[in-house]
């Protein structure tokens, strides 16, 4: 029983982490109904501009985290200007945006070769090691603080959906792009925005993971898989139906090592499983899929 | 577009065909014949170098590879970027059947592609009701967690060390033969996969999946043959590439770097079309062999810069290139150009 809690608090813990990096990628879907495929690369640019700040300005991960997804937010901005917007919407679209955005994601991985070489780097602080003893239990101080940061995060961007302007606006695009060039919301923008807040929450997400686990240029491409499979079993936009996604698949990853002879290399298969029996069984995500409702 | 009924030789009777390959045009026919017989000529007539001849098989297997994908990602429309897991299922099961029976190269070769269509058919059966983006993303899990998996089971792939092939005295030189066989093949199914009416089957779905499962169309059945066959191909391809190399470890022949390539040749040369693919594979290859030799520690971001090129400026690659150009000097007419790539990424969807 006492393994069965400790293992519980480790899945909530890392559900935060999870819902933060899959929000990104479910918003911008929502929005311009495009999967971004760069998605997985800007979380391990963020995991490494993270590790990068910690190593030559000494500034603390957790601190860091603004100036981080602000470039990222800036990044995405000019991502969306420069490329996507010059592609057809909808489905002919698709395969396109697809493609482009792969093209950029192995751009920013040959940038990290370049830069960082490819080997493993892990992001150690003072109190990397400390652990917070919770009856008898103990809890890496890390994953705590990476729980509550992803928490407040989503609840920041909760807030922004659903009581400012553009969060209203971002809303409506998504339900119904022409209705919107009628009532005078400049639909662009709100691409752009979008875009931006999607590579942000990305950059943020991999700066957080980067706390916790180790990371190299090919870091992002099981974390873009676990996003999706928070997308599609949460449905899109809704931040309780990703929370609760995310602990599912969590719980599916942490409680898996309890089956006795479980390959620990299974793991990498575990979220591709869960995908498969969700598509099988729910293929509407649990909740069906509302769109930012 | 119209689905025509069954019978494709008597619905269009002013266009001339073959009796052999009622799907084939006969100048695409004459093409092939001339193409194919050039290639066959060539060691006798040129004598080429070891070098040479060991780009040009790598080219002919690699042409193969590309058309398989674009099976999926050109007719379908369902672009995978986990295709390098069926390359090594087919690269490994034949390396362990030469190993393991004494059966002649073909018959290994074979029996890996089978292997790895059914390995398709497992993660495809259920992701395939997928539609576009989603089932690409599926496909980038596949490919990473076959790697991890296929890396880890020791026992049968060899670990990070790798399996060795048994070494057969001449083999290089006849799978040049075999590689330039199966392309042949190759580029046959393509036309016949396109012609047929389950190729009008998957360019329906391609275009609207409700609209053909309500003209009878099954997306499931459609959908999973055609991937076991495009899985089946690049397995085949995979054995010929490990029994060619005699050397085979699942990080090359699983890497995501194999993936991306079976995506940009198609993408390079024209998605959906079947000439396309095929100078995809050649430029890719000169491009490899020339550019990126000199730059090892550049070639993901070359990829992915032609990717982002391509997809901007001319999203049907070589092809695309070749109508506008076409267009402009009159030469090539306009129902030409709907006709060879229906639906493609977007370029000339009518």
């Amino acid at each position: 029983m006492q393994h069965f809690a400790e293992l519980f608090i480790a899945s909530v813990l890392l559900a935060g982490l999870y819902a933060a990096m899959a929000f990104g990628l479910g918003l911008i879907y929502g929005v311009l109904r495009i999967v971004n495929l760069a998605h997985g690369g800007v979380i391990m640019a963020g995991a490494y501009a993270g590790w990068w700040l910690y190593e030559t300005v000494g500034l603390d991960p957790y601190l860091s985290l603004i100036p981080v997804a602000a470039a990222a937010f800036l990044f995405g901005v000019v991502i969306y200007r420069l490329l996507v917007r010059r592609l057809p919407r909808g489905a002919a679209g698709g395969v396109q945006s697809l493609l482009l955005l792969f093209g950029v994601w192995l751009i920013l991985r040959n940038i990290a070769y370049l830069l960082f070489t490819g080997n493993d780097q892990t992001l150690r602080t003072s109190y990397s090691t400390k652990a917070l003893s919770l009856a008898n239990a103990s809890i890496s101080v890390n994953r705590v603080a990476v729980f509550f940061i992803a928490l407040a995060i989503l609840l920041f961007l909760h807030l922004l959906l659903r009581k400012t302007y553009l969060g209203k606006a971002i809303r409506a695009v998504a339900q119904n792009p022409d209705s919107c060039t009628l009532v005078g919301i400049p639909i662009e923008r709100i691409y752009a925005l979008t875009f931006g807040i999607g590579t942000a929450l990305a950059a943020a997400g991999g700066l957080l993971g980067a706390t916790l686990f180790p990371f190299s240029p090919s870091f992002g491409s099981a974390e873009l898989l676990k996003s999706f499979v928070v997308v599609v079993l949460g449905g899109l936009g809704s931040i309780a139906g990703t929370a609760i996604a995310a602990l599912i698949l969590a719980m599916v990853e942490i409680f898996s090592i309890l089956i006795p002879g479980f390959p620990v290399y299974l793991t990498a298969a575990v979220g591709f499983v869960l995908l498969v029996l969700v598509l099988v069984l729910r293929p509407g995500g649990l909740f069906g899929q509302r769109v930012l409702g | 577009m119209t689905v025509s009924p069954r019978e494709p030789a008597a619905a269009k009777p002013r266009v001339p065909r073959g009796p052999v390959l009622p799907w084939v045009s006969r100048q695409a026919l004459v093409g092939l014949v001339v193409v194919v017989a050039l290639a066959a000529a060539w060691p006798a007539l040129l004598h080429p170098s070891a070098y040479q001849k060991n780009l040009v098989t790598l080219t002919f297997l690699y042409i193969c590879t590309a058309l398989a994908w674009n099976w999926l990602g050109g007719y379908l429309g369902q672009v995978s970027f986990g295709h390098s897991a069926m390359f090594g299922v087919g690269g490994f099961v034949s390396a362990r059947i030469l190993l393991s029976v004494h059966v002649p190269f073909a018959w290994a070769w074979i029996g890996g592609g089978i292997v790895a269509g059914l390995y398709a058919l497992l993660w495809g059966h259920p992701t395939l009701r997928l539609r576009g983006p989603y089932f690409s993303i599926a496909t980038i899990g596949v490919g990473e967690a076959s790697r991890l998996v296929f890396t880890y089971w020791e026992w049968f792939t060899g670990g990070s060390s790798g399996l060795s092939l048994p070494i057969e005295s001449g083999l290089k030189a006849r799978l040049y033969w075999w590689g330039l066989g199966l392309l042949a093949i190759m580029v046959c199914a393509s036309y016949a996969l396109r012609k047929s009416s389950l190729g009008l089957g998957l360019l329906a779905i391609k275009s609207d999946v409700e609209a053909a499962a309500d003209v009878g169309i099954s997306p499931t059945f459609y959908q999973d043959l055609v991937l076991f066959l495009s899985g089946l191909a690049v397995g085949v391809t995979g054995a010929f590439y490990a029994s060619y190399f005699s050397y085979i470890e699942p990080g090359d022949m699983f890497g995501f770097v194999q993936s991306i390539s079976f995506v940009l040749m198609s993408v390079i040369g024209g998605v959906g079309t079947i000439v396309g693919p095929v100078l995809g594979a050649i430029v890719f290859v000169v491009l490899r062999e020339s550019l990126i030799a000199s730059y090892p520690q550049l070639y993901l971001g070359l990829y992915g810069i032609l990717l982002v090129v391509i997809i901007l400026f001319e999203p049907l690659g070589l092809m695309g290139l070749f109508f506008r150009i076409g267009k402009l000097t009159g030469l090539v007419r306009p129902q030409v150009v709907a006709k060879a790539a229906p639906g493609g990424t977007g370029a000339v969807r009518e």
